[in-house]
């Protein structure tokens, strides 16, 4: 008798636990970033979600981003999808066209206060379709020149600044600036975007010369990697790698937040590598060239999988990550997609790291600036792209052959 | 109470005549290695039979949706697709440079190392450490060796007057590395093995063999090598096997590159398949390549009988 009172008071305890854990809601979020600064910021955004939904908690889970795309892909595969999270642009459309990504346009229709109108058009581009919205931009960042201002110095150089401020700052100087960098510091004049530039960066290496140079590595379908303004681009960075030496060539290390290189192009997330840099720094535009200004974005969005188990309570959380109050808020590591926040003097003071006049920059960029491409097919086309852009980064190689090279092993996917 | 057991418990119940002894003895061992065979059918056979289904069709790791193409999947791998030749050719190359080289250098290290002489612990530790070394952390490191100029080995390059190519950035050079670095990894394991198989070749033999006059490399071609067949046999399968499946160390040190030269078989159908999320056809390429080893396999089983 006694063993059995005991059992049915144990059971009904145990019912009450998970009725308990139930009501309690917890929504995974998985994103690129570890960064305490970011992560700090972030959760952030649960606290005060909670003065709405004060069961509801929200777990971050960081995958480095090098493995990001992949590893979300086998958790929706293997049945154990997140609610909610962050996805590059290069992976927008593929995961759109398979239907893993959820309608996000009522849950924002119906967030109070929320203003959809008040996010640019063209950053909208990847991320709708007709009046469906797969994900909100959440960080519409541009390619901008770090530059280690103690090395410029040190070279008795104007820095980049002051060059674009003179309306000097072009591919041409660039070259030259690098090449007396190197010369005369012994240290890398410039640095792929986090050293990647010849492996899982290709893009980002070739892409803003390209641009800068008037052309585009593809457009509406038609690969552009072997039209003139391309081919004299890379051929200057060719140069650069291999004639100048300045650039950190493939197979070597040369760390600009170690101070292993005078720039390096990145975007302002990376800001907060800086303090512990220990040198003076500073961002500056992208070097401009026989196009003009053509500042190239990098873009990421947050959505909700339709596989997840509470995809209503997960858009209601995207919808209050991208209130205008919160994106002000992440607008200094991830700048914002949202015109009111973009004009405000809360975004260019948004950055404790980074001075006005060069948020400025950013918010300029952003203005002006084109997405990176993305398409359905990216990673076929990146691996396609590889072998032959290998054969292009050695001293020796024919870049205009290269380049030909890549558009006939891409046309096909394009 | 304390319980006896009478013969009538042990070895037939009244109620259950049909239980003999004999076969509860063979129930009870069956449920004792019941767990071994569960595990082996559901994560060993399962798998294997579930590959050779998915091989049969078109399925989009993303969009979870698989049709079934029957032997399109093969097809085209064997005969439309060209990067796949040059992909088994990347792989013979390797296991073609690999497998004499780690038997031949294991072998050498093992003649050296079987007897017993002071520091001779010492030795056979430092080769066969990088074998347990982890795999990630060897390719690392001999990413940062192998740089362009900056690079620790060309730098010793430099010093004796030769200008070291950029290892990893050429294609013929990064698949050099990619075998050379690969033996000094796994050599030690060989090592083992031989010294093992030397060590039970009993004295007497080669005792008898100087008695006769044998000179030293008479004894190793004449008695050694014969009675260390079937070792070398053993580690021939298993490094061939090896080499054909190396994955790890090419996805460290140079993702298949540069210019696909490293693009071995596994690492391509990693690429097919968690890169392009194209699994049936990644699978198609592992049932391939498992024939290729199985085949390579029993043809030196039979080199091997036909020998003795």
């Amino acid at each position: 008798m006694k063993a059995t009172m005991k059992r049915m008071t144990t059971t009904v305890f145990a019912l009450g636990m998970m009725s308990g854990s139930l009501a309690a809601a917890e929504l995974r979020f998985t994103i690129w970033t570890g960064n305490e600064a970011h992560l700090k910021m972030l959760n952030g955004f649960v606290d005060s979600f909670k003065a709405k939904r004060p069961d509801v908690t929200v777990k971050y889970e960081t995958i480095p981003p090098g493995d990001y795309t992949q590893k979300l892909t086998f958790q929706l595969a293997g049945g154990n999808p997140p609610d909610a999270g962050w996805l590059m642009e290069d992976a927008a459309p593929t995961f759109a066209a398979a239907g893993v990504l959820e309608d996000l346009a009522p849950a924002l229709k119906k967030a109070e206060g929320y203003d959809f109108a008040d996010f640019s058009k063209p950053a909208l581009g990847l991320w709708t379709a007709g009046d469906k919205v797969y994900g909100v931009p959440f960080s519409t960042s541009p390619f901008v020149i770090f530059y280690n201002k103690d090395l410029f110095d040190k070279a008795g150089l104007e820095d980049p600044n002051a060059l674009a401020a003179k309306g000097e700052w072009n591919m041409t100087k660039f070259q030259e600036v690098a090449k007396k960098l190197k010369d005369t510091t012994g240290k890398w004049g410039f640095e792929f975007k986090d050293g990647q530039g010849y492996d899982t960066r290709i893009m980002h290496a070739l892409m803003p010369p390209i641009r800068a140079a008037g052309g585009d590595v593809w457009a509406d379908k038609q690969c552009g990697f072997d039209k003139p303004e391309a081919v004299a681009a890379v051929k200057q960075l060719h140069d650069m790698v291999f004639k100048d030496k300045s650039i950190v060539p493939p197979g070597e290390q040369g760390d600009y937040f170690s101070g292993g290189a005078a720039m390096t192009i990145n975007q302002i997330s990376r800001a907060s590598l800086m303090p512990k840099a220990g040198f003076k720094w500073g961002i500056a535009p992208l070097p401009t060239g026989a196009g003009g200004e053509s500042p190239v974005i990098g873009q990421a969005g947050i959505v909700v999988f339709s596989a997840g188990k509470q995809k209503e309570l997960a858009a209601e959380f995207v919808a209050h990550m991208t209130t205008k109050e919160n994106v002000a808020a992440a607008a200094q590591f991830f700048p914002p997609a949202r015109k009111t926040v973009l004009d405000s003097d809360a975004f260019t003071k948004s950055n404790n790291l980074i001075p006005p006049e060069q948020m400025k920059v950013v918010a300029d960029a952003i203005a002006k600036g084109k997405v990176l491409p993305a398409h359905e097919k990216s990673p076929q086309i990146l691996a396609a792209m590889k072998p032959r852009v290998d054969a292009l980064w050695r001293a020796n190689a024919d870049v205009a052959a290269s380049l030909k090279a890549v558009c006939t092993a891409i046309q096909p996917l394009l | 109470m304390a319980e006896t057991l009478s013969i009538r418990d042990t070895a037939r119940r009244e109620d259950a005549p049909w239980l003999t002894l004999r076969m509860r003895e063979a129930m009870e061992a069956w449920l004792f290695i019941s767990p071994t065979v569960a595990g082996f059918l559901i994560f060993f056979v399962g798998p294997l039979i579930a590959v050779v289904w998915y091989s049969l069709t078109e399925w989009n790791l993303l969009t979870q949706q698989a049709t079934f193409v029957g032997l399109d999947n093969y097809g085209d791998a064997l005969f439309r697709n060209p990067d796949f030749w040059h992909v088994v050719r990347n792989s013979v190359i390797f296991a073609v440079g690999l497998v004499p080289l780690n038997m031949a250098l294991a072998l050498l290290l093992a003649l050296a190392l079987s007897r017993r002489f002071a520091g001779v612990i010492i030795f056979r530790t430092v080769f066969f450490a990088p074998v347990v070394t982890s795999a990630v952390a060897w390719a690392i490191v001999w990413r940062f060796l192998l740089q362009g100029e900056a690079g620790f080995v060309n730098q010793i390059l430099a010093q004796v007057g030769i200008d070291g190519p950029n290892w990893l950035r050429e294609p013929n050079w990064a698949m050099a590395a990619v075998i050379v670095t690969r033996v000094i990894k796994m050599v030690g394991l060989n090592m083992i093995l031989y010294i093992a198989a030397l060590q039970a070749i009993p004295r007497d033999y080669e005792a008898a063999a100087r008695l006769e006059g044998a000179s030293g490399w008479q004894i190793f071609r004449w008695i050694v090598w014969p009675l260390l067949g079937p070792t070398t046999l053993v580690i021939m399968v298993i490094t061939t096997i090896g080499s054909f499946k190396v994955f790890d160390h090419i996805y460290q040190m140079t993702g298949g590159g540069p210019e696909n030269g490293t693009l071995v078989l596994a690492y391509y159908i990693y690429q097919q398949g968690f890169q392009f999320f194209d699994v049936g056809y990644a699978s198609a390429l592992a049932m391939i390549m498992f024939v290729i080893v199985m085949v390579l396999t029993i043809v030196q089983l039979a080199l091997r009988r036909r020998d003795t």
